[in-house]
């Protein structure tokens, strides 16, 4: 293992301290692994709370900032936050809206904001969650519920965040990021695995000619290993599986085509091309696209593809946010 | 073997810790086959904020003052789905221990790891066969339970279970996973023993040994 690391159980330490000390002048830390908007609490606005294991950035914390997320809590690598740092950040970021929590659907994540959302309910804070369940292939359709939140992400808090800055309520807010997310579908291929530090070894080993189909974002098994091939037909593949799921023919969408973490942007554009191509057979208008990493699974080399499916308020929401965070701005 | 006082359960409690990280490549292993591969990490972290909680406590403390201070060492620094499992088990087993000042008698155990099983139940949402650690805590709760009724020296009574937990928890490749990462991948996840049930395994044998050794 050849990483810009220290003691590998330090890891998740020495990136706190130099994330927040680079980011000093849009946020502020809360706790030991916690982390709010400068300007929080802002009085009147719905406090968004974002959450997850490290390993991912700029998802999740990177999204800390104005247009996105309010505050943050971290992990350890490829591990939900214990209750404690969410519980933190909620009462930093609470401006008397209320706070909406919104995380990918794990267990771990699930018990454990579940958790901070009950101790900060007792303390009078309302607290609405939204589980993000983007990744097609990590259940069938009829159990949507089981399915985990990967690169989707990006797009749904998009229109959380621009629904929060229009000083909506805590109500709408939750509406609108459930809409989004009941509208977001997404399918990643991996091509090789990650090493969590504390770890040491590779996750899992694929082959020098095999690619994965519907890999998580933690190096858990996809539903298929396939010869690895010109990207051209796999990228059918994952188009396919997202058109199947819903119905996206002849609509307005937002789209992300996402690096996850050890592939070259060049490749990214590769891939761009050939989802372009796929829409425009489809009459899909792409009406707001970024190509780049955002949700990471480490030095994983790979790529996942999310489209939002957009009806007005969605539509409007994305294409006019403001967004000036951490490691992400759209002007 | 000494009295089991609080003091003997701290210490057991760091053995538990020295166990599970000498297993840490061989859990993140297993969980690399079907999960996210840092099952032995998140335990490592877990027992290494354990072991320093029992460095903090005095010879005075009460076993449920020790396994309580395992629970907030669990809830305050690992996260994960295993950090709030074992922070309940831990305060069930402090709940179980209530004012007792020693822990000499099997039924003393046999009550806290029923108590801790059904906590991590409860949390986990998990019925017996869904193959997560209670499918090797169940069955050991079961064997201690039955050595209660019929008696003899805690020792063997607390190795035996660990040895009960093990066989069950080899005995979960044959399982369908129910829960966790490994959920979705249906059958792909049979053939695989469980990460969760063999760490609950090594912590019952790190039990064992460290009051043995005490």
């Amino acid at each position: 293992m050849k990483k810009l690391i220290n003691d590998p159980f330090d890891v998740v330490d020495e990136m706190f301290e130099g994330f927040i000390s680079a980011n000093d002048h849009i946020i502020k830390p809360v706790g030991k692994r916690s982390i709010a908007r400068l300007e929080s609490p802002i009085a009147g606005k719905v406090g968004i709370v974002v959450g997850g294991g490290s390993g991912h950035l700029p998802a999740f914390a990177g999204y800390v900032g104005k247009g996105m997320a309010d505050g943050a809590a971290f992990g350890n690598i490829f591990a939900s936050p214990p209750s404690k740092p969410v519980v933190e950040a909620t009462v930093a970021v609470n401006g008397g809206a209320g706070v909406m929590y919104t995380y990918g659907n794990y267990q771990g994540d699930c018990i454990n904001f579940d958790k901070a959302q009950d101790q900060c309910r007792e303390m009078g804070i309302p607290v609405q969650s939204v589980v993000l369940n983007d990744d097609v292939l990590s259940a069938p359709k009829d159990q949507a519920s089981k399915r985990r939140g990967i690169g989707g992400l990006f797009l749904v808090w998009h229109v959380a965040g621009a629904k929060a800055e229009q000083m909506a309520s805590l109500d709408e807010v939750v509406a609108a990021t459930q809409k989004a997310n009941n509208n977001t579908r997404t399918v990643g291929v991996g091509l090789s695995s990650c090493i969590v530090p504390a770890n040491g070894q590779p996750t899992f080993s694929l082959a020098d000619d095999e690619m994965e189909i519907g890999l998580g974002i933690h190096g858990e098994p996809g539903v298929k290993r396939v010869k690895a091939r010109g990207i051209d037909s796999v990228i059918d593949e994952i188009m396919e599986s997202i058109l199947a799921d819903l119905d996206y023919k002849g609509s307005d969408v937002a789209l992300l085509v996402n690096g996850l973490g050890g592939s070259p942007a060049e490749e990214l554009y590769v891939v761009y091309r050939r989802v372009k191509q796929i829409c425009d057979a489809n009459k899909i208008n792409i009406r707001f696209k970024h190509v780049g990493e955002q949700v990471t699974a480490l030095e994983m080399a790979g790529v996942s593809v999310s489209l939002m499916r957009l009806d007005t308020e969605l539509h409007d929401l994305i294409t006019n946010a403001v967004v000036d965070t951490c490691m992400y701005k759209k002007l | 073997m000494a009295n089991v006082n609080g003091a003997v359960v701290a210490k057991a409690l760091v053995h538990v810790a020295k166990k599970v990280e000498e297993n840490k490549d061989y859990l993140c292993e297993l969980d690399g086959e079907v999960g996210d591969g840092d099952h032995g990490v998140s335990m490592t972290i877990g027992m290494r904020a354990v072991t320093r909680a029992m460095k903090s406590l005095d010879d005075s403390v009460t076993p449920a003052e020790v396994f309580q201070a395992a629970a907030d060492a669990y809830a305050d620094e690992v996260g994960a789905t295993i950090g709030p499992l074992y922070e309940a088990a831990f305060a069930a087993a402090a709940a179980s221990a209530g004012d007792k000042g020693q822990l000499n008698e099997i039924a003393d155990w046999a009550d806290i790891y029923d108590a801790m099983a059904k906590s991590i139940q409860v949390l986990g949402k998990a019925e017996r066969g869904d193959k997560t650690m209670l499918d090797s805590f169940f069955p050991a709760v079961d064997h201690i339970q039955a050595l209660a009724d019929k008696g003899g020296p805690l020792v063997d009574a607390l190795s035996s279970t660990a040895k009960a937990a093990l066989d069950a928890a080899i005995a979960t490749r044959d399982l369908v996973a129910k829960k966790g990462r490994a959920s979705r991948l249906g059958d792909r996840a049979i053939g695989y023993q469980d990460a969760g049930a063999t760490s609950l395994a090594i912590v019952l044998q790190g039990f064992a040994d460290g009051i043995a050794g005490a």
